[in-house]
Formats: structure tokens, sequence, C-alpha cells
């Protein structure tokens, strides 16, 4: 397990911080730990280009030629048609890309995606920044 | 003749800060009645101009990475920096506090319901559509797929059934279009997490196109049952040409309820 882990399939960025801020909607900062980023880079299986939330699956493997496949969640289809992402166009099943995200608080291969680098070495954004939806750093009281 | 080369000197430059915090085609477009324009596509909580690529780069609402100083649109149930506390009621405040601390998971939208206002106009991920006529003004929001009708100088009806959007009518104030909402239900949060009402909330809200990128937007909440006095905020929105409102249908595919329930029931560390 810990072979695999430290493989370069998997990679627990510890030192890629995050910050706490941006979008509205579901709250990522729940189902997600911004304390576990993660990269990944493995064969894209399926997108399901639905809302509120984009899914997509990738297949990684280990250095004993083990699959795992790892469930992301992400922007919905008309958000991300704003960030420059095209429907069955941009990222296809089959391509190799590298994923960055957080991963979900149940430490099943689940996670919520930020940045994918595409297989031509382009880089877009597919989800929000960690935490979004939670509230952020300060409630909308103040504290008494 | 040296005098009034000194004096036209002094006049230039006395010009030049004018000149230079100008924005370039910041003439407010109005209509043949000579009301400002509000029409056109416009995104809530931002203050950067451009077109929505331009404005949402880097870490803002799905950067691009184009450019990674653009500054980041906060997020519709997050208090920005120099937002006044809410002025809730003691009992209420520790209401808002218990959802804060759940990290939103009681988020009305995260059961797909309509976000309400003022939060459906503060928001950034989503754009708006104001269409505006001479007797009404008609805001479409992609974010939930909902609507606004607002007609100007007109009466609410006597008839209100409570509703998440309210009912709003609207009157011109020099160039401020003035919007006085009621009829809310109590199931919508105003502008943060857990930021709930009753269904005595009224709302006005002010909208002053100050140049031809710009809105000033103003929410003033009062809701006697919560608050402790009126809840003032404010914001903007900024146009986006060339950006559409798209169909966005949160009830397709709601996965977030059933995920909460599950880490809930297997023990995950949620609250904070």
């Amino acid at each position: 397990m810990t072979r695999w882990i430290s493989c370069a399939c998997v990679l627990i960025a510890m030192t890629w911080t995050a910050p706490h801020r941006a979008a509205a909607h579901h709250s990522f900062g729940a189902e997600y730990d911004a304390n576990k980023p993660v990269m990944i880079t493995g064969v894209l299986t399926e997108i399901d280009w639905r809302s509120p939330h984009t899914f997509f699956f990738v297949n990684v493997t280990d250095n004993d030629g083990k699959v795992a496949n790892w469930k992301f969640e992400g922007y919905p289809p008309t958000v991300l048609s704003r960030l420059g992402w095209k429907k069955d166009t941009t990222m296809k099943p089959g391509d190799r890309i590298t994923v960055s995200g957080w991963r979900a608080r149940d430490g099943s291969n689940w996670a919520h995606s930020r940045e994918i680098t595409l297989a031509d070495g382009r880089k877009l954004m597919f989800g929000p920044p960690a935490g979004t939806g939670d509230g952020g750093s300060a409630p909308a009281v103040d504290v008494r | 003749m040296k005098r009034y080369v000194v004096a036209g000197a002094l006049m230039v430059v006395s010009l030049i800060p004018a000149v230079a915090f100008a924005q370039p085609g910041s003439v407010v477009p109005r209509t043949p009645d000579g009301k400002p324009d509000l029409t056109g596509v416009w995104q809530g909580g931002s203050t950067v101009r451009g077109s929505w690529d331009d404005a949402n780069s880097g870490l803002g609402v799905g950067g691009s990475g184009k450019n990674p100083d653009a500054p980041a649109v906060v997020g519709s149930n997050e208090r920005p920096a120099g937002r006044e506390g809410a002025p809730y009621q003691d009992w209420a405040a520790k209401k808002v506090l218990e959802s804060f601390n759940k990290r939103g998971i009681d988020d009305p939208t995260a059961l797909c319901l309509p976000p309400g206002v003022p939060r459906s106009v503060i928001l950034g991920l989503f754009p708006q559509k104001i269409v505006q006529t001479p007797k009404e003004i008609v805001v479409l929001y992609e974010y939930m797929h909902t609507f606004r009708m607002i007609p100007l100088n007109a009466k609410h009806p006597d008839d209100l059934l409570a509703s998440y959007m309210g009912d709003s009518i609207g009157h011109w104030e020099g160039d401020t279009l003035v919007v006085d909402v009621t009829g809310f239900n109590d199931k919508t949060w105003l502008a943060g997490t857990g930021t709930f009402h009753s269904e005595a909330l009224h709302i006005t809200e002010r909208y002053t196109r100050v140049d031809r990128d710009r809105i000033d937007y103003e929410a003033t909440m009062d809701d006697p049952k919560v608050f402790t006095k009126p809840w003032r905020l404010t914001s903007t929105l900024m146009l986006r040409e060339g950006a559409r409102v798209q169909e966005y249908v949160c009830a397709e595919n709601n996965l977030d309820p059933a995920n909460f329930e599950k880490l809930l029931k297997e023990g995950a560390q949620i609250t904070r």
C-alpha cells in the first residue's frame, strides 16, 4: 500500500496549498478535505456532463499493474463551457491526463478536481478551489 | 501672455487625474426615454472589467490559469473581507453559526432550490441577464434557472403567495433603479452560509449603472423577526459582453444530499 501511494501514479501533494475562496454552490468543503490535496495521472474512462456537477473517471495503474478507477467531481457544463471546455472534444475517454484536486472525506478513490493537464500539455480548470461552498473563513455573523 | 500660458498649463495638469481615471467607453448607455439602460449580461460579485475570460482567469471563478493574478470572486455563501457582520438577534446568530460549523450542508441550494435574493444577484459563478423595457425589467439568472419580473411604478399584488424569489416592483429615482421585494417564503439564504430569514423579509435593492461596465448594487434587508436592525450590503455587477445565459438544470443529477448523508453515516468529520 505504501509503495502504491509513493508511486508516480498518485502524488499527495502536501506542499500544494489552496486558497479558500471562490464560487457559490453546494458545499464542496463538506464532502472534500482541503487538507488532503491529490494529484493523479491516468487514463480517462468516462465523463458525465451533467448538472449540477460534472463527474469524470480516471483509471490509475500502480507499479504492480493494478488498476484503480478514481471518481472526480467538477463544475457544471455551463461553467466549463465558459472556461474553454468543449464537450467530447477537449478531453475524451482514452486520453492520458493529470488531475489535481482534493480527496473526499471518506478516503475512497473519490476527489474533487481543480486543474487538469490534458494530453497535449494544456492546463484547464475543471473545478473550484478547496473549501468552496463551506462558508469560508468567517461566518456571516460576528461571534459574540 | 506668460500668465495665460501658466494658467493654461495648470488647467491641463488639473485635468490629468480625471483623464487618467476615466474608464474607456465609460458613458452610461441610455434608453430612448433617457433612463440608464441596464440591459446586458452581467456577473455579480466582481469588480474586474472585460470579458468573462478576461475577468475570470487565475484563481477567480473557475480561473483559466491565463492570469494567476486575477482576483478571485468571492462566493455567495462566503463573507467578503470588510463586510459588517449580519445583525441577527442572538438566538438567530446562533442558528447562523450552526450552519457555518456544519460547512453549509444544510444549504437550500444543495437541494436545487431557488437561491433567493440577494444571493442570486451577488454570486459570480453564473451570469445573469437584465432585459429592460419602459414598463418592466426582467432578470434571467442562469443559476438554478430562475427569473424575476420587475414591473415599474406598479403595486405588489394583494394575493401574494410566499415564494423563493419574492415579488418585485421597481421605480426610478434619478439614475438609480429602486426595487422593492416582498412576499418571500423562509426557505432561502440571503448572503452567506446560514443567513436564514422569515417570511417577514422585505428587501430594497438599488441598481446604479455608474459607467458602461459597472452597476453598483445595494441591498437593504429588513426582517424584524430575525434582525436587530436592517442589514445593508453592497456589491457590484460587471458587464460581460459575449457571455450567454445558458440552461442549468440542477435537479438533473444532484448527488450531494446523498453524499452528505453517506459521509455523516460513515462518521466522516465534516463539522469545523
